[in-house]
């Protein structure tokens, strides 16, 4: 018995070994002739960032037609045209997949120049490989800014074209301060000085902690009236939230901001009010602005929020509206579904990456890589300040222009739908606080 | 001062949690108590049952939990050929046999369930969800107090069958003593896939129960809820069917009251750790018997 029960053990620990890495290979292309760029693009095609991951790549694939329909990419000034071939490599969502995947497409598929990743701990990963071998990477999604702030490995290959949990967490926690917490004093009838109460539930990987560092950070800089009540971490994948929710119930906290990916975002805030009656505003990072995201929400995403800077179902007047809406007819056309926000900054990535090459003149590899640093181009289908993608000279990172939106429920569609709150320049109508809504109490 | 009122909660969510792991577990202790082989694909029967309910109830709108029954007989059909095809081939020929089959049928049943599925992140909805019951200072939704009670239902009809019918002592005795069932003329190999059919039938109603209980579910939920179950039936002992009850609601309770007490990060990690600790004080798990 004894040597049963360790055998069972040894086994149980190669099946806990083996259990993220049973998804299936991406199709791939055949390795490449000469005359083309290979733009590799790393997506998580399998596992639990699939959702997001097809659709990055997808997306990529509508903006590699795109570019190869105009005859390609124009090498410097000497006029010759050459086409991209997107090769794509998937991460599994998971830090052993990513490291194949890189590997794969650097060793063996011998890309010139990557774009994609999602997963902040899945791309921190295989970071280390990219310095080895410094080919230019330009990161479509994974938004922790470790990524081209950590020091401990070289990472000036990498370019993140992509807000960082910095940047959004810092633009959620203003929106709270300037709009939810008057709203909610409001209603109440309290003073000003009146803390909000303010409650956190995250993914607890780079992602999701960057999500909690940045929303500390900001309260403690700005000095906000903001308490955060309860942070509540969960291990990335979790499906059920209850216990999490029950303590962050307790704490009758004003509103919930959760760093989630959106296959847990969706349950978080259904069975926060279904299971647990916690009637609140649920704030969220702006990966979730996805269809599948409004169709796992239903109704219960009414009142919610999302920090977006592209959503399937609406876009700020102006410009880029045309834009936008190409690339998602474009999109549907081909795929039969709605592009999200990470397929959209993907789309983007392999331009700016045959902007690169182009201005390079050449695959050379530094050659793209300086291109990259001195990249000045007209934003494609997002709001970029300025008006221009380029990147930060300290740790390359481009600058988006970002929105408020809140979820109503469309009774037409079964679903919630975002209407833009903020800022004032573009918001379509008024943040409100739902009928059903319970502020929280000390 | 901790809240009675939210102890009692989590107590609840663990014993919810519980009855999952009760179900997937049990049926993976009945195929190894009467066969003695180690199945990993064995979460990937779970996934199918949630899958199976998921789209009956889609397409009829049939209520969920009646869907259990046909997702249950679905899976002992599957189950049957699965071990009349794959297992009953390699019986006897080695623990290792066994593994990279069940690692081969992971890969199969998960891709499988990605090409007919999708492999997108999916849930429905119960047509309970909303109503809730008071309970003292509670407030519990019906769908949680189903589960439970259809989680003891079919355990009570399972211990029926293991005790009162005559195919029922006839596994029980395959389990004790494959070769002494042998001679007193018991089918030993019509055990086996009536063994593996109803243990995957058991993983169908935790796939179920699953689904109507509002959480996700992809082709590849199935590995993680696999390796929780084979760390309970070691807990609970080898082929012991009340250890992997207890087991069960142990793990559940203990995740439950880990992500309160420390956290959510320490939810997984709190199973093994019992797992440990039990097995270093009584290394035949709580129920296990040194001689099995």
């Amino acid at each position: 018995m004894r040597y049963s029960v360790l055998f069972m053990v040894i086994a149980l620990i190669a099946a806990a070994c083996i259990a993220g890495c049973t998804q299936q290979q991406a199709q791939q292309p055949s390795p490449a002739s000469g005359g083309e760029i290979k733009i590799g693009v790393i997506a998580s095609l399998t596992g639990p960032a699939s959702n997001v991951g097809k659709n990055m790549w997808q997306s990529a694939q509508i903006a590699g037609d795109e570019i190869n329909a105009q005859g390609g990419v124009q090498l410097g000034a000497s006029g010759t045209k050459v086409p991209v071939r997107l090769i794509v490599g998937d991460d599994e969502s998971t830090q052993q997949g990513g490291q194949k995947a890189a590997t794969k497409l650097i060793t063996d598929d011998k890309v010139d120049i990557l774009v994609g990743g999602y997963s902040s701990a899945v791309t921190s990963a295989y970071q280390q490989t990219i310095a080895e071998y410094k080919v230019p990477y330009i990161v479509t999604g994974a938004s922790s800014p470790v990524i081209t702030h950590r020091t401990d490995i070289d990472t000036s290959y990498v370019f993140h074209h992509c807000p960082t949990t910095d940047s959004y967490g810092e633009y959620t926690t203003t929106f709270i301060d300037q709009v939810v917490r008057p709203a909610v004093n409001k209603k109440l009838g309290a003073s000003d000085d009146r803390p909000f109460r303010l409650a956190l539930i995250y993914q607890d990987t780079a992602y999701g902690k960057g999500v909690q560092t940045a929303v500390q950070n900001t309260i403690a800089k700005n000095n906000l009236n903001i308490v955060l009540v309860s942070e509540q971490g969960y291990r990335m994948g979790e499906s059920d939230f209850r216990t999490p929710l029950t303590v962050i119930k307790a704490e009758n906290p004003d509103a919930v901001y959760l760093g989630a990916f959106p296959n847990e975002g969706a349950p978080i805030i259904t069975q926060a009010r279904r299971d647990i009656g916690l009637d609140t505003i649920f704030l969220n990072v702006e990966n979730n602005d996805n269809a599948q995201f409004y169709k796992d929400l239903g109704q219960y995403g009414e009142g919610a929020i999302i920090e977006s800077r592209f959503s399937p179902y609406t876009a700020p007047v102006g410009a880029l509206a045309t834009a936008q809406e190409n690339f998602k007819n474009s999109y549907s056309a081909k795929w039969g579904m709605y592009p999200d926000m990470m397929g959209a900054s993907t789309y983007e990535g392999i331009y700016i990456a045959a902007e690169a090459v182009g201005k390079a003149g050449t695959t050379d590899k530094a050659s793209v890589h300086q291109a990259l640093v001195d990249l000045t181009m007209p934003e494609v289908i997002e709001a970029m300040k300025g008006g221009t993608i380029s990147f930060t000279k300290d740790y390359r990172e481009s600058r988006f222009d970002l929105w408020m939106e809140q979820l109503a429920y469309d009774p037409n569609a079964g679903e919630c739908r975002p209407h833009i709150v903020w800022p004032d320049n573009l918001k379509v109508t008024e943040f409100t606080l739902p009928s059903w809504y319970k502020p929280g109490s000390a | 001062m901790v809240d009675i009122g939210i102890l009692l909660q989590i107590l609840f969510w663990g014993i919810y949690a519980g009855c999952i792991y009760i179900l997937l577990a049990t049926g993976l202790n009945l195929i190894f108590g009467v066969m003695k082989i180690v199945n990993f694909a064995h979460g990937e029967f779970l996934m199918i049952g949630a899958y199976i309910t998921a789209t009956i109830f889609l397409i009829s709108g049939i209520n969920p939990y009646v869907i259990i029954l046909l997702a249950m007989l679905a899976l002992i059909g599957i189950g049957a050929v699965v071990e009349r095809l794959c297992f009953r081939p390699i019986l006897g020929t080695g623990k290792l046999n066994e593994i990279f089959l069940s690692i081969g049928l992971i890969y199969i049943f998960q891709n499988g369930a990605a090409m007919v599925w999708g492999d997108e992140w999916q849930s429905v909805k119960s047509p309970y969800e909303g109503i809730a019951v008071p309970f003292g200072p509670l407030n519990l939704p019906l769908d949680y107090i189903i589960i439970m009670v259809l989680t003891a239902a079919i355990l009570a009809l399972l211990f029926l069958f293991l005790q009162k019918t005559r195919i029922g002592r006839e596994m029980r005795a395959t389990s004790q003593n494959r070769k002494g069932a042998m001679l007193v003329g018991i089918n030993v190999e019509r055990m086996d896939v009536l063994s593996f059919g109803i243990g995957c039938a058991l993983a169908a109603a935790a796939g179920t129960l699953w689904v109507v209980s509002g959480q996700v579910f992809n082709p590849y939920m199935g590995s993680i809820p696999a390796v929780k179950a084979f760390a309970i039936i070691i807990l609970g002992g080898l082929g012991s069917i009340p250890g992997a009850i207890i087991g069960g609601l142990l793990y559940g309770i203990a995740e439950n009251a880990a992500a309160y007490f420390l956290g959510g990060v320490w939810k997984d990690a709190i199973s093994f750790i019992i797992l440990i600790v039990v097995l270093v004080f009584r290394p035949t798990g709580l129920f296990g018997e040194s001689g099995e």
